[in-house]
């Protein structure tokens, strides 16, 4: 039993990591938590010319 | 092209490009200050701002680049043969829609006698090859998608019909032009340069193409060098500043068709503030190939 949890936490720990690193952007995330002054600001497009 | 201008401003890195694959999810993004500047099309962001959304247009994303595309081999030859057909657009709210309306009143068709309907452009190619649809109404790259792939024709541009051809624009947060000035002014002089720098010619357009195809809009870097050069004015980066005369035609034809039910004045929307600012600017000091 031990050592089934032990892989699951294993497992659920890569799979997060994995995903935090893929799939947020970081930047964005530190970004929204500086002053609003010192912000970058996020600039919307679609891919037309 | 923000991207770009992040990296080479003076001031350092101001912004952070997001790409979204519609304008409704813009408009959504700009009411909720999760993104504070984005390229709409003209006629959502005069809506808008008519609805109370704290936003102005300061400048624009390109000139003309719009088309009609119906399929190659299909029995559409002339506007006049739309008649009856469903034609896509990327929203109520797009200069697409204005342009379709127009061609078709210049040819005696009600707009009842067609079927428009609302697409997000990525598409709208992909609906004409499986003959979802008879035609579409919509920006670069879209028609030369079409076109190069065999299975669409171009029946118009939008210049035909409208000869200063508009549709993206630059709109701002007014807390932003209110409160970072400096930071909007650096964004519309490196649109600026950069426009200045697509017309320098065609090699320039081609490393356009390569690096914003496969770094920003994740699309074969062929298609956009097939938008951005058959002919080479087929997209126009200059002169980009917002004239009364295109938005005032823009408005008239929103209040026509339904849009909008009061006569905006220019100012309330548009701030030329900043494209009067980076009227003196020269493109950007690269060569095609360099870096």
């Amino acid at each position: 039993m031990k050592r089934i949890s032990f892989w699951l936490l294993l497992w659920t720990a890569a799979i997060s990591g994995l995903h935090a690193w893929l799939n947020v952007s970081w930047a964005e995330v530190l970004n929204d938590r500086l002053p609003p002054e010192r912000r970058k600001l996020n600039v919307a497009y679609i891919p037309v010319t | 092209m923000t991207d770009y201008i992040a990296r080479h401003a003076l001031d350092g890195n101001l912004f952070i490009p997001k790409m979204f694959q519609g304008f409704p999810e813009i408009k959504e993004a700009l009411i909720s200050n999760r993104v504070q500047a984005g390229f709409l099309v003209a006629p959502m962001a005069i809506a808008l701002r008519s609805q109370g959304v704290p936003i102005k247009v300061v400048y624009l994303g390109h000139r003309y680049g719009s088309a009609v595309v119906v399929q190659k081999d299909g029995p559409v030859h002339s506007v006049a043969d739309l008649r009856g057909r469903t034609i896509a657009i990327p929203s109520r709210f797009s200069d697409e829609r204005l342009i379709m309306l127009r061609a078709l009143q210049k040819n005696g068709i009600a707009p009842s006698e067609v079927k428009m309907v609302e697409m997000s452009p990525a598409d709208v190619a992909g609906a004409l090859a499986a003959k979802a649809i008879d035609a579409f109404s919509m920006g670069e790259p879209f028609p030369s998608q079409a076109e190069m792939s065999g299975f669409g024709r171009v029946l118009f541009q939008a210049r035909e019909y409208w000869p200063d051809y508009m549709s993206c624009v630059l709109v701002v947060r007014q807390d932003v032009i209110d409160g970072r000035p400096e930071a909007v002014q650096t964004l519309v002089d490196g649109i600026a340069r950069s426009g200045l720098w697509l017309e320098k010619g065609k090699p320039y357009r081609e490393y356009a193409a390569e690096f914003v195809g496969r770094y920003y809009f994740n699309q074969p870097p062929a298609l956009l060098k097939w938008a951005l050069t058959r002919p080479l004015d087929r997209v126009m980066y200059a002169p980009l500043s917002p004239r009364k005369r295109d938005f005032d035609l823009v408005r008239d034809l929103m209040i026509e068709s339904g849009l909008l039910d009061k006569k905006l004045a220019f100012e309330d929307y548009v701030d030329v503030r900043f494209a009067e600012h980076s009227q003196i600017k020269t493109a950007w000091k690269f060569e095609p190939g360099t870096e």
